[in-house]
Formats: structure tokens, sequence, C-alpha cells
């Protein structure tokens, strides 16, 4: 069958079984989107109010449903729009297809109209990209791009579609999806190092990353846990691999990680990593980090091996593999004192009554359920809710860790909800953030998404201000932002509906509400400017220097 | 980590672009390029040869090998 470039990638993703996409029309994608209106009843397009929410919802799609997210931009400002998202991506390793439309090969290279090199400006921050400028390659592009997202480690890759290649017409072979790369094989002696180490611990440690989730690895990585009768703490990206209810977790360890599980990471003899990069939030100061205790780093991608820390036994491979055969070759251990301690641990915390951070948190999860997916922004009421939320399932919990990107919550939320058929998504975001792209709350409005938005209000830039608490004498530069917005009004003026909350009471009523309700609603919870995160472990500082209260 | 040079022979597809993403990886990475050569490999017209020495310690050069294997166009690196 002969086909236009444009038709070409239409019925290539719906090959791959795409049934939305996110995106922004624009005149180098217009063949694009004439595709889109015919095949309709095959793929849907959800219109958002700028790229950039466009690109943060199809990711929030993919890490939401563990399947690639497309987004599609017209060329120039519509691609650099996409930037943001893309990185966002990127440092998450979540499955991104962006594909973006250019001015024709003839006219590039000469400053064409809303022609930029987006190839070039994506390259550091894709796992691979293509410029496509004969529509004979077009649909082996394309197949190679589900590919390579989805093999391995995955990460966003952009396709670059000149208008040429879009209008021009060759022979479509059905665009089949290419099988993923397959991942290297654990080595036997590693799988036996390791064990080996596991044995001899007295105090070992579980460090459960993204990569489990990613994987899909989160039953068996409960099942090495329960073999070896060791704790487990998470990275930001991990936290939603575990169920709450299981004893052995400890929450979030690093920089804003929880008392326990900070304790135990500090006194491991052996830390297990699975899934991870050893960010630097995570780690704190390297060197103590790795003092007094030995590291073994299972992981999918080599080049993580000793890039942030160096570790006593690596084993590269698909973590699900990884995990049965190490499972497999372990004795079963007992560390009765030690996962005592961690219990000790959890007693020893204490919360503050009233309407804070994390009881507003806890009122919300009384009206969630399992499934409910959970989006953030960034700062503290991203941190609170990786503190206080009490998660269950995998894929549940999307927030911006690697990149920090404010502005992520709104599109992600909108992106998960379409994904799961329209379900009901909680966005905890704060007054900073939202306002970066709250513009998408319209697009929520537009597609009936029952999504509520929790805006942590405190009126500030909670996180730079808290580290000028501590670290610069209080001198609130550019943080306290006085903004009058009402958000109530808001929301209506969008066409959903809004509430405020100064109290539990009224917050409770405003979540009976929006949860009985199927469309957007926003809440204003107005909070204290002075509410911190604790603990803190002081940038570059060791598990040793965390403040845990003030 | 005694600093020591070391040179690398990369094999990688002729694509376009494929150049920019090897050394887009030094500049990102923050590693050092002290001298390139890029060539066709002779046998094999889909491929290029670049020949580079860089410099770094140990650490550092099994970061770079690994970094440049992840590069999808990379076909080979090997340390000569
Ligand atoms: C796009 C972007 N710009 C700037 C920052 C730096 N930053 C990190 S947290 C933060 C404050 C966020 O304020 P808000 O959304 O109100 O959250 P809060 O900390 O008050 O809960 C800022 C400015 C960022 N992470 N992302
Ligand atoms: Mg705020």
């Amino acid at each position: 069958m002969r086909l236009c470039g444009a038709a070409i990638t239409i019925e290539t993703l719906i090959a791959h079984n795409v049934s939305d996409v996110f995106g922004y029309p624009g005149g180098q994608v217009l063949n694009i989107y004439d595709e889109l209106y015919k095949r309709s009843d095959k793929i849907r397009h959800i219109l958002s109010c700028h790229e950039q929410g466009a690109a943060h919802a199809a990711d929030g799609y993919a890490r939401s449903a563990g399947i690639p997210g497309v987004v599609i931009a017209t060329s120039g400002p519509g691609a650099t729009n996409l930037v943001t998202g893309i990185a966002t991506a990127y440092l998450d390793s979540s499955p991104l297809i962006a594909i973006t439309g250019n001015v024709s090969s003839t006219l590039i290279g000469k400053d064409s109209f809303q022609e930029v090199d987006i190839a070039g400006i994506t390259m550091p921050v894709t796992k691979h990209n293509y410029i496509v400028k004969r529509v004979e390659d077009l649909e082996d592009v394309l197949c190679e791009a589900f590919q390579i997202a989805v093999s391995g480690r995955p990460g966003p890759v952009l396709i670059d579609i000149t208008k040429d290649a879009q209008t021009g017409e060759t022979e479509f072979r059905g665009g089949l999806p290419k099988p993923a790369f397959a991942a290297a094989s654990p080595k036997a002696d590693a799988i036996r190092a390791a064990a080996a180490l596991i044995e001899k611990s007295e105090k070992p440690y579980i460090y459960c990353g993204g990569g489990v989730i990613a994987s899909g690895a989160g039953a068996l990585l409960a099942d090495f846990a329960n073999k070896i009768d060791a704790p487990v703490g998470f990275s930001m990206m991990g936290l939603s691999a575990m169920d709450y209810k299981n004893p052995r977790k400890l929450g979030m360890t690093g920089m804003h990680g929880t008392y326990p599980a900070i304790k135990m990471n500090e006194q491991a003899d052996l830390i297990i990593a699975v899934g991870v990069r050893f960010s630097d939030r995570a780690t704190g100061n390297k060197e103590a980090y790795q003092k007094n205790t030995k590291i073994v780093h299972i992981d999918v991608d080599d080049a993580e091996i000793n890039k942030n820390i160096n570790c006593d036994v690596d084993i590269v491979g698909n973590l699900n593999v990884s995990l049965s055969e190490l499972i497999k070759a372990v004795k079963e251990c007992k560390h009765g004192d030690w996962n005592g301690l961690a219990e000790q641990f959890k007693r020893e915390v204490t919360f503050a009554e009233g309407f804070n951070p994390r009881s507003i948190i806890r009122e919300v999860r009384k009206h969630t359920d399992a499934d409910t997916i959970i989006a953030t922004d960034v700062g503290q009421h991203q941190m609170w809710t990786a503190q206080y939320y009490e998660f269950s399932n995998p894929r549940t919990f999307l927030t911006s860790g690697g990149l920090g990107t404010m502005g992520f919550g709104m599109g992600a939320a909108i992106g998960a909800s379409i994904a799961h058929g329209g379900a009901r998504t909680v966005l905890f975001t704060g007054d900073g953030s939202f306002h970066m792209n709250l513009n998408e709350f319209a697009t929520a409005v537009r597609y009936n998404l029952p999504i509520v938005v929790i805006v942590m209000n405190n009126n500030v830039l909670g996180m730079v201000r808290q580290w000028q608490t501590l670290f610069y004498e209080k001198r609130y530069s550019q943080t306290e932002m006085d903004r009058v917005t009402d958000y109530v009004k808001l929301a209506e003026a969008f066409g959903g509906t809004g509430y405020k909350a100064e109290t539990l009471d009224e917050l409770q009523k405003s979540l009976e509400a929006a949860f009985a309700s199927d469309a957007p609603v926003i809440i204003d919870c107005v909070i204290g400017r002075d509410e911190m995160v604790l603990p803190m472990i002081p940038a570059g500082g060791s598990y040793a220097e965390a403040i845990y209260s003030l | 980590m005694e600093i020591q040079n070391f040179t690398l022979s990369i094999i990688v597809t002729n694509k376009a672009g494929v150049l920019s993403r090897v050394i887009g990886l030094f500049s990102k990475r923050g590693y050092n390029i002290d001298t390139l050569y890029v060539g066709p490999k002779v046998e094999d017209p889909r491929h290029s040869r670049i020949i580079m020495t860089s410099s770094g310690d140990d650490a550092t050069r099994e970061q770079i090998i690994k970094q440049l294997r992840k590069i999808f166009d990379v076909q080979e690196v090997k340390l000569i």
C-alpha cells in the first residue's frame, strides 16, 4: 500500500497500539493532523494548552501505564516548548515518543520560518533522536524509535520529520513493532558473590529505585526482602514499588527521607541497591555514604555501575532475571534484632496535629484507594507527599525526580487519567508550581477528567525559602510571592469547581464534594509559610548530619 | 586516581549527527578529548571509525567506554 509520510506516521502509531496522543498543531504538522482527523476512530488526540503540558501529559501517560506516551508538536516554538518535558522524561527514564514536524528538507539550514534544529537541541536529553528527510526512511525510524524507548532502561526518543517527508509517498509495510533489544544476562559469579555478601551481612538494607517499577519487579523485590529478612528503603522514584502495609517498607531515603529510612540506611553494613542510580539527593556525601558499608548494585544499565558510588559487587541485567536468580542463590536469613531496630525508629516518630501538610495528605488518602494515581509538582508539597502519602501499587506516584520540574504535575495528572480511561487522579501541587502550567486545568475541563488538584498554598516558594531560612539567614530573596490568586474563581473561570479549606473540617467537606463530582476540582488548602520539610540532610552532607527538628 | 592518557577506537554507523553525539557526550559529562580523527572504515562504507585520545583516571575511562556504548549509533568501542 502506498501512503504519504503523514499517514505512515499515524498508521505506525496505530500498529503500535497507540490509542491516545497528546499535542498541539501548527504549520509543519498540518499533514499529520490531517491524518489524525481521518483516523480519529482509531486514535484520539488530546489538545493541550501548551506543548510543555502535552509533553508532561504523554510522560504521565507512560509512567502510569508502563507503555510509551506520544506527543506531537510543530516546528520551531512548538518543538522548543517540548524540551523541558523531554528532559523531565529523560532524567526519570520514561518512554516518551516526541514527534515534531520541520520545514521541508530544501529549506533546512536557511533559518526558514519556524525552523530550529530540535534534534541538535534535544541530543543531550534523549535516549536517541532522528531527523527524517526521506519518506522511505520513516516507517523504519518510527518502529525503531519505539524499540529504543522501551528497551533496557527506558527513555525518550524524538523524531523530527520534514514537511516533504510527510507529503511524499512510499510503500507502507504495516508499521509492525520490533521486539525489544535483549538485556544482558546477569553473570553467575556476580550472583554468587552477592549471595555471599548477603549471607555474611548482619544489617542488610535494600534500597529500591524506579528501575523496580519500570521492570515490573515489585513483587520479586518483596520476595527477596522476605528471604533475606531485610528492611527496604526507597528512592523517590521507587516509592510506589511496595505496599505501605508491608512492614519492611521504611519509606523514602535521602535528603528528605523518613527518619527510619535514614537511620537504617546509615547503620547498614550492606546496601543492596536495586534499580537505582545513587542520585546525589539520595546519597548526600558520597564518601560518607559508602564508608562503613558494602554495596551490591543491581541494574539494567551497565553505565550506572560505579558512576556515582563504587560498589563491591554489580549485577547487570533485567531486574526480574537478576532478582529471581539471586533469590534462588541466597540462603534464607534471619535478622530479628535489626528489623526490631527499624520498628523502634518507626515508633519514635511523632507528628503535629491540626491543619498541616501531613494531615491534609492523610485526609485526602481517606478518599482515595490503592489504585488512585497521585501526581505532584516540585517543592515542599512534593516531599510531604513522598513522606506521608500511603502508596500501595506501582505506577501510582508520578513525580519529577531527576529534573525536579515545577509545572510537571498538571500535565502528568491529565496523562495518567487519560491512560486509565478517564480515571480519578489527584495532584498535590504548590502555589508556585501550579502557576507554571495551570493553563492545563482548562484541558482537564475540556476532556472532563475527574482530577482533584490540592494546592498546598503557603503563598511562598516554600522549598527555596526553606533553604533561605536554614542557610541564608532568612534573606527571602524572591520567594515570597504574595499573590492574590483566587483559586475558587480560577477554577470556575476555566469551567471547573473550586473550594477553599482552612481547617480539616472544611477540607473534609470539600473532598467529599470533589470526590462525588466527575469534573475537575481545585481545593485551595491554606497552610503556614513556615512549615518545613524535615528530616533534611543538607546538600552534600552525610546521613549523620541529618536535621530532624528545629 | 592517577590521570592517564588512552586511545579509543570507536566504530559508528554512518548516519547524520553521529559525530555530534559522540562529541556531545564528552562535553555533557565533562570528559576530555585530546585528539580526534574520523574517517571511513575502508572495508565497510556503512560505518566510520573514530580514533580518539582522551585522559582521565581509571573510573573516568571506564565511564567513557560504557557511556559511549549506550549511544545507539555506536557499534563498537575498543581501548587500543
Ligand atoms: C521549573 C523550575 N523552576 C525553578 C525550580 C526551583 N524550585 C524548586 S522548589 C521551588 C519552589 C516551589 O514552590 P511551590 O510550588 O509553591 O511549592 P512549595 O515548596 O511551596 O510547596 C522552586 C522555585 C524548579 N524546581 N523548577
Ligand atoms: Mg508554595
